[in-house]
């Protein structure tokens, strides 16, 4: 057997798993946003253009989940970068003990997010939650965390921080390390503050790691799902519905098939289209 | 390139082919006759969601079923409410259930049938169970599509179910409070909250479900809506604009919004029935709306802290029928069984076995003992029952007071917009009028658009 087979023959099943499981239910599903198929009902699929796509666009309702989607994002992914970068630099510092502080600082992460969301639905329980209770006896008063409108939403940024916090530290922390001495051992000979050596030598150096690790926090928080469905059941009302969800209720409770395909495939391409110009802004970066 | 073309192809062409054997839109039928039942061993599985009638379902039915057919072991699969309809519908999608008997809520009926996903069970209705010895109501209610227009059986129509458990609301109130005689109507139980709840510091008036998921806030907003004289929908000419948020409507909304809600414990917006019963146990309502299949956990000293044995509890929390205003009814609960249609043909031949037997009056009796909440006449009105618990007589006195929802395949999405909305209210989200607006308006939007199979779902 030549190379060129074995190559083939070793890279075939992966290939065809990946066509079958990946590539496949995304043409599916691009096919099918063209229709007005429905999964429960049956019958054939009638080609109904770009009517799916025209009525997502269009739909308030739709605009209304976006807003709330984009502010969860820019909310939580700004929050975990300024901590996370803020932990990693610290924990940088410290020549003892940096490798338990940071495997504590990482189990958050390594909890499943519906393990998350139950834990945080208990703590910010209004009436028998330890957030409240700690506030009570502070002398504070009791806040209704998840079902109020700005609080829901606020919590959800929370919940998510504490988890995805460690992900941004641990990528900061990566970035901190490789930060050459010899250039700190320069600033000091020079006698640079230590807000000068921050602002012209750890920052710049870090910063486009950091920009990746946000680029997939984005992406994540983008998605969002789990922690909604758990916490406030995108309640109260649908003040806390994203698009995710918003498009797992069309899919599963209506059963538009069709419609929740057109409405998968335009949020796989604002991500692509957001995830580009990101890119290019990180390539950009690089070359300056 | 050529890869993602030729993907498109294979896509188009399975899409081509795919999809003709869901054109039937119409149920298959049972036979009249149960079909010869295997003696090899066999897993009978049911599904419903996570709650104390589903596990006492699996420990009865493996106790007393197993008696007459020794190779069959029931399962009974649950999972989170908030799931239940995906669990179900998800699977029918598919073509293909790892359950035989879904236990669906009598409003998925409409759905389940239109998308041929049950048997229809008329002729073997016909042929094994005694139609005369069920209240009519609830035999449509659980089993009949379309449902009658009065909720009344339709002797013509066909029959997709038979009921499982029954069900309505309870009101449990706290003797020790506010006195043994429960409020009689609607006004007064709210009056006798507020005094309760000023007199009784750390103790709220009421508690009841107002969560977004399910059909939490939406049976609130019903039942309370059907106490003050108002109505759904019009389901002659499938209108709900105009109707649901009509004079009555606004009362009810005003009612339940201004007037409930106030005497709720705070951050109590997402409550639904374990977090109802969790109050009452605690000690922390004077009044609260449960329904009564999910109440048997409060008569247990292990989970209250009202008493050590049943009978210091029971001298404290009283169980009677909803309070009346202008009208006196009551929300429909419960389930029926029904048979997936893509069940093996001898699961489906056990499944009809099973309905058969479990309708007999003297299993509807032991299950009755057992804490299911019987449909039978004579099961309801059996001693067995009756003295099972404290609210069963309240459920027996409901019967003749029940109004069901819309039963029609649109009903997973009305439901959805109804609870949203009603949320919104109840947690300051919205007004009560632009809520009860917005329900109106999406509402009708989908049933306008039930017609078409796309579209619509936003």
């Amino acid at each position: 057997m030549s190379d060129r087979w074995l190559a083939v023959a070793f890279i075939s099943p992966a290939l065809l798993l990946l066509l079958a499981m990946s590539v496949f239910p995304l043409l599916w599903a691009l096919y099918l946003s063209f229709t007005d198929y429905s999964a429960t009902r049956g019958g054939p699929a009638h080609f109904v253009g770009f009517e799916n796509y025209t009525a997502i666009l269009t739909s308030a309702q739709v605009h209304l989940r976006a807003l709330t989607t984009l502010i969860y994002v820019v909310g939580a992914v700004t929050l975990q970068t300024v901590l996370g970068f803020a932990i990693a630099y610290l924990i940088s510092r410290r020549t003892h003990g940096r490798g338990l502080l940071t495997t504590l600082f990482l189990v958050p992460m390594m909890l499943s997010q519906v393990v998350v969301g139950l834990f945080w639905r208990f703590m910010l329980d209004a009436q028998f939650g330890v957030i409240n209770s700690m506030l009570g006896s502070l002398g504070l008063g009791q806040v209704e965390w998840l079902t109020r409108q700005r609080t829901a939403l606020i919590s959800l940024i929370v919940v998510d921080t504490w988890q995805w916090t460690p992900f941004i530290m641990l990528i900061a922390l990566a970035g901190l390390t490789a930060v050459p001495k010899y250039l700190y051992e320069a600033a000091s000979i020079d006698r640079a503050s230590e807000w000068f050596r921050f602002r012209t030598i750890t920052l710049p150096l870090v910063w486009p790691l950091l920009l990746i690790a946000v680029l997939f926090r984005a992406i994540e928080a983008f998605r969002l799902f789990d922690l909604v469905y758990i916490l406030t059941s995108g309640g109260p009302g649908v003040s806390t519905e994203t698009l995710s969800f918003h498009v797992y209720k069309v899919a599963f409770l209506g059963f538009n098939t069709g419609t929740a395909s057109a409405y998968g495939i335009l949020m796989v391409l604002v991500v692509i289209v957001l995830t580009q110009l990101y890119l290019r802004y990180l390539n950009k970066l690089k070359e300056d | 390139m050529r890869l993602a073309t030729a993907a498109m192809l294979v896509a188009t062409t399975m899409a081509a082919c795919g999809q003709d054997d869901g054109a039937k839109a119409s149920a298959p039928k049972a036979p009249a006759t149960i079909p010869e039942l295997t003696k090899d061993p066999l897993t009978l599985s049911f599904i419903w969601f996570d709650w104390p009638p589903a596990h006492a379902l699996e420990a009865f039915a493996n106790a007393e079923y197993t008696k007459e057919r020794s190779n069959v072991t029931i399962k009974v699969n649950t999972v989170p409410n908030a799931n239940w309809h995906d669990a179900m519908f998800t699977q029918f999608a598919a073509h293909k259930t790892d359950f035989d008997i879904p236990i669906l809520d009598s409003q998925h009926i409409g759905e389940a049938v239109t998308n041929g996903n049950i048997l229809d069970l008329t002729d073997f209705v016909k042929k094994n169970i005694d139609v005369k010895a069920y209240n009519p109501y609830l035999l449509a209610a659980y089993g009949q599509y379309p449902q009658a227009e009065t909720g009344k059986r339709d002797e013509n129509a066909s029959m997709y179910g038979l009921p499982l458990l029954g069900d309505t609301w309870t009101m449990i109130y706290r003797k020790d409070l506010i006195g043994d005689k429960p409020p009689q109507t609607w006004d007064e139980m709210i009056s006798v909250a507020e005094k309760c709840q000023a007199d009784n510091p750390g103790v709220s008036g009421l508690a009841f479900h107002q969560a977004n998921g399910s059909d939490a806030a939406a049976v609130t907003y019903n039942t309370v809506n059907g106490v003050y004289g108002g109505n759904l929908w019009d389901s002659k000419t499938r209108k709900i604009e105009g109707v649901i948020n009509d004079t009555a409507g606004q009362e009810a909304m005003d009612v339940l919004v201004n007037k409930m809600k106030p005497l709720t414990a705070k951050g109590s917006g997402n409550w639904f029935i374990d977090e109802v019963n969790a109050a009452v146990a605690q000690g922390k309502a004077c009044i609260a709306f449960n329904w009564i299949a999910a109440s048997g956990g409060l008569l247990d000293p292990k989970q209250s802290t009202l008493g050590t044995t049943r009978e210091q509890i029971l001298d404290k929390l009283g169980f009677a029928t909803l309070p009346s205003q202008k009208t006196n009814l009551v929300p429909l609960g419960g389930m029926g069984m029904h048979v997936s249609a893509y069940s093996p043909a001898a699961n489906q031949a056990e499944a009809l076995n099973f309905m058969k037997w479990f309708e007999q009056a003297d299993i509807q009796k032991k299950w009755a003992a057992a804490g299911g909440v019987p449909s039978r006449t004579d099961a309801l009105e059996s001693p067995e029952f009756l003295n099972a618990g404290p609210f069963n007589q309240v459920y027996a006195d409901s019967v003749s007071r029940m109004r069901d929802m819309w039963n029609v395949p649109e009903y997973a999405r009305l439901v959805d917009i109804e609870n949203t909305n009603v949320n919104a209210a109840l947690n300051g989200a919205k007004t009560p009028k632009d809520a009860l607006d917005d329900i109106a308006k999406e509402q009708q939007g989908v049933l306008d658009s039930g017609s078409r199979k796309g579209g619509g779902g936003l």
